[in-house]
């Protein structure tokens, strides 16, 4: 296990994201109140970060660019959403916010080939 | 022999032959030029930039060829591509800025993706169509993104890392074909290591844009170089051969520049291309209007872009060794500007004089010959270069150049007199 702080509790105010560097790998941390939760910083439809795009209600998360949702606590998607959020897993240490970045999340995006492309 | 009548001057002198004139209307004839637009600029390959000018992945420049939006991007597999700047919704200009980066996203767009702001269709470095907004709900099962990809275009990175664009998906020639061994003297200088823009102006000149290539065609207007008719000349300088090649393409030959010379100039050897021998100068005019010319330790390119048969859009690029130390750097640069910055030796001169041509070829101006007479061996003095690269441009446009009237064929086979 890669335990690491990303930031403090007071670091993230309620029902906002932020960004943090965790020992080299962009970590969206997300605070829904009574939980944090950590996420990989890029929208899975369009690489979009979602810090800047990203708005929290409800436990719902929203990506304001094409109005993909994701159940915050579990990262299920909504309509019209065609991909889950990705999760890392989070703990409490004192006001310390940990998250365990064994291995970086990452979205894969898909790039059509053109090798064959025909003039 | 006094001054002429009207009617003598409407003949080009009795002693040249069709071939050693043209008509001044292929330079200011609004139909002439919309006519090149369509057989000329849309049909061969056009040097558009540098690679080192997108060297980052998502890495983008647009430009146009024949008023046509064209963008290069460099996709994250790092090779350049070139597609219609055209968005195939509602035809919208997709990318409107000169150049930029694609990796972080814009207001209505996202990070990798090139974004239509009107409706906000994106697509990928690769042309493909990625996202329709609201596409079921508007298309239902009647359209989908691979019905509607950017217009992909003929793309090649070629000699020393330039971006060449054909608008023609049928062209029958690579670029090196196309050369057809203009571009081999440099080549070797050229492809040895990358190369990198250190120098960019553009600047719209009120001149058809053949008028700055004839003047990159010959050397006899050293006389209106100052700094050359003082310093310059020597046997060698005069013996250069300006030879033809297939295409229409042209070169001068080399020959050893004594810079040290020059007054408050210094020797370029130790900071000269590589495998060119110390000071040596080459220069190539590649029809139908690029220019690329290495003085020893600097390379110049000039690219045309022609916008109105009076106005030509001219980027002046200036090059060196994307290795360079900082101080090998800042002597290229300086070699540079000692000759084609704005208190250089020739640059502003050659525009005084095509922006002088320009200002007397109105398109309502009475339409007179422009004489590409001399012969003096093929060497820089001769006006061969220009004689080859009207003839190309007379089988393009099937046009006579010294009587467009006349169709190429015709205008080769009858004495010149024009009406």
């Amino acid at each position: 296990m890669a335990w690491k702080k990303a930031c403090s509790v007071n670091d993230v105010a309620v029902d906002t994201l932020r960004k943090f560097d965790v020992g080299g790998v962009g970590v969206l941390v997300a605070n829904l109140g009574d939980e944090f939760k950590a996420y990989p910083p890029a929208c899975p439809h369009m690489e979009e970060p979602l810090e800047q795009s990203g708005v929290c209600s409800g436990g719902l998360l929203t990506c304001t660019k094409h109005l993909w949702q994701w159940d915050m606590r579990t990262g299920e998607q909504r309509a019209p959403a065609e991909k889950p959020l990705l999760m890392y897993d989070v703990r409490l240490d004192g006001d310390d916010v940990m998250v365990n970045v064994e291995h970086e999340l990452e979205y894969e995006y898909e790039e059509e080939d053109d090798d064959d492309f025909e003039w | 022999m006094p001054a002429r009548n009207a009617q003598q001057w409407s003949r080009p002198p009795s002693g040249l032959k069709p071939g050693e004139y043209v008509d001044s209307r292929i330079y200011s004839d609004n139909d002439i030029f919309e006519e090149e637009l369509q057989k000329i600029w849309k049909k061969t390959w056009i040097p558009v930039c540098h690679e080192s000018e997108l060297a980052k992945p998502y890495d983008f420049r647009t430009m146009t060829i024949a008023r046509e939006p064209i963008i290069v991007v460099r996709g994250s597999d790092n090779r350049v591509r070139a597609f219609l700047n055209v968005c195939p919704h509602r035809g919208n200009m997709i990318e409107r800025r000169p150049s930029g980066s694609f990796a972080e996203g814009t207001p209505s767009g996202n990070p990798k993706r090139m974004t239509c702001m009107f409706h906000a269709w994106q697509f990928d470095m690769k042309g493909n169509c990625v996202f329709i907004s609201r596409q079921e709900e508007g298309y239902q099962d009647r359209l989908c993104p691979k019905d509607v990809g950017l217009r992909r275009l003929r793309c090649e990175v070629y000699f020393g890392g330039f971006v060449w664009v054909c608008l023609d998906d049928k062209v029958d020639k690579t670029v090196a074909e196309w050369a057809a061994g203009c571009l081999d003297c440099l080549q070797p200088s050229l492809d040895a290591e990358p190369l990198e823009v250190f120098h960019y102006h553009k600047a719209i000149i009120p001149c058809n844009y053949k008028l700055w290539h004839d003047t990159n065609c010959e050397f006899y207007h050293d006389y209106l170089h100052y700094h050359n008719r003082i310093t310059g000349f020597n046997d060698a300088y005069f013996a250069r051969k300006n030879s033809g090649f297939d295409n229409g393409h042209i070169n001068v030959g080399s020959f050893e520049v004594q810079y040290d010379k020059y007054e408050g100039f210094e020797s370029r050897a130790n900071v000269s291309f590589p495998s060119l021998p110390p000071n040596h100068w080459y220069m190539i005019d590649m029809f139908p209007g690029a220019n690329f010319n290495l003085r020893g330790s600097a390379l110049r390119c000039d690219l045309m872009t022609p916008l109105a048969p009076d106005k030509v859009l001219i980027e002046f690029r200036g090059l060196g060794l994307k290795s360079d130390s900082p101080e090998t750097r800042r002597a290229r640069v300086e070699h540079h500007n000692t000759i084609w910055g704005p208190f250089g030796r020739n640059l502003h001169e050659d525009l005084l004089a095509v922006s002088g041509q320009g200002a007397a070829m109105d398109s309502r101006a009475e339409h007179r010959h422009i004489l590409h007479g001399r012969h003096e061996n093929e060497t820089i003095h001769d006006e061969n270069g220009m004689r080859h690269f009207y003839d190309e441009w007379g089988r393009w446009m099937d046009r006579s150049p010294g009587n467009p009237d006349q169709r190429y064929r015709e205008g080769h086979n009858q004495p010149g007199v024009s009406a």
